[in-house]
């Protein structure tokens, strides 16, 4: 996922070079950074506006914003999360203005009617079985993209970029439960999501 | 469909992320060792899962980079900057107060000796200096507050 990097001592915590000499204002290190998180912000920016326009507008700002604000990123706290939370402030800042309703709180999947229950009663083949295969790929980052903005992104979050559940939590700032839950509501919607597009399809 | 049996079904697509605590898991693992149904239904997850993890990762294009590179450095050298600014502001300020400070003594000793520091007319015409060198620094103090206050507002508005 990401390189090798040094960890230097400041303010008796551990925290990368390239972190610690941005701090101090070198723009190498501006561009260390830059070239390690790149593919991870862009993806996770494209992910929740959908426009490549949109998000490589967001891409920039993000980066200005890192050197803006590097003074007061906290050395005890994830650079990681703070990067993200950063991106993702400005991405639903943008999704304020230009789509509000997109950031209306997804509807529950917990009623007794939904589609995990009436998925867990069904019997026979699922669509699964060749997600590796390119077209079958292309249909799940299809599903991904129809889902409420908060499922997609706790979807790349946890899957894209492999951030354990505490670390969703800081970009979030939301509760653990809270993170589970949402998880857990994103897969269930994402699989029944597929299972309606693919109904045919045999599981493995 | 056993209590255990149902509750576990609900924790498979927690467990397939990866996301649930020790106990948990270790109740789902103990779990799927004698139930093929939850292990069948675990596969199902544990496809989405990876199918997740394996999309294909969109890239910025180098220009793309470059772009917010050069823009990214040029607030980092507008900040530094700003920075040194501020410090020969507050080094400049230091060192007229200082020298305001220590004028007036220094002024009296070179003039009249160090005894006349202790003439009679020395309390008031100290009262006028301080009072004169205190409007004029306030006055300048007040003028670099409103112009960076200024500043700030032009930044914010920009």
């Amino acid at each position: 996922m990401t390189g090798s990097f040094t960890l230097v001592r400041e303010g008796g915590l551990g925290i990368d070079a390239a972190v610690a000499h941005l701090r101090r204002g070198d723009p190498d290190a501006l561009a260390t950074l830059m070239a390690r998180y790149q593919n991870r912000i862009y993806r996770y920016l494209l992910r929740l506006v959908h426009q490549p326009a949109d998000a490589e507008d967001l891409f920039q700002q993000t980066w200005v914003r890192v050197a803006e604000k590097i003074q007061s990123f906290d050395t005890s706290r994830n650079f990681d999360a703070w990067l993200f939370t950063l991106a993702r402030n400005l991405a639903f800042d943008h999704l304020r203005r230009t789509r509000p309703e997109s950031l209306d709180e997804p509807v529950s999947a917990d009623s007794p009617e939904d589609t995990r229950l009436s998925r867990l009663a069904a019997s026979g083949p699922g669509p699964f079985e060749q997600l590796l295969t390119r077209e079958r790929a292309g249909r799940l980052a299809m599903a991904l993209e129809n889902l409420p903005v908060r499922y997609r992104e706790v979807l790349t979050l946890r899957f894209e970029e492999e951030m354990k559940i505490e670390e969703i939590a800081a970009v979030l700032s939301a509760p653990l439960s809270t993170v589970k839950s949402r998880l857990r509501r994103s897969l269930e919607q994402l699989r029944g999501a597929l299972e309606q597009a693919n109904p045919g399809e045999a599981w493995s | 469909m056993s209590g255990e049996h149902a509750e576990i079904r609900e924790l498979l697509a927690l467990f397939a992320a990866g996301a649930l605590d020790a106990a948990d898991e270790s109740r789902v693992v103990l779990h799927l060792a004698s139930c093929a149904e939850c292990s069948a239904e675990l596969e199902r997850w544990q496809q989405i899962s990876g199918g997740l993890r394996r999309l294909p990762t969109p890239q910025p294009s180098a220009a793309l980079f470059e772009r917010a590179r050069v823009m990214a450095t040029e607030q980092l050298m507008q900040h530094a900057a700003r920075k040194r600014m501020r410090a020969t502001f507050i080094l400049l300020i230091t060192f007229a107060w200082m020298v305001t400070l220590a004028g007036w003594p220094i002024f009296r000793f070179a003039t009249g000796g160090f005894l006349s520091l202790l003439d009679i007319h020395f309390r008031q015409l100290w009262l006028l200096f301080v009072f004169f060198s205190a409007a004029t620094w306030l006055a300048g103090g007040s003028a670099a507050v409103l112009l960076s206050l200024r500043r700030q507002q032009e930044r914010r508005f920009a």
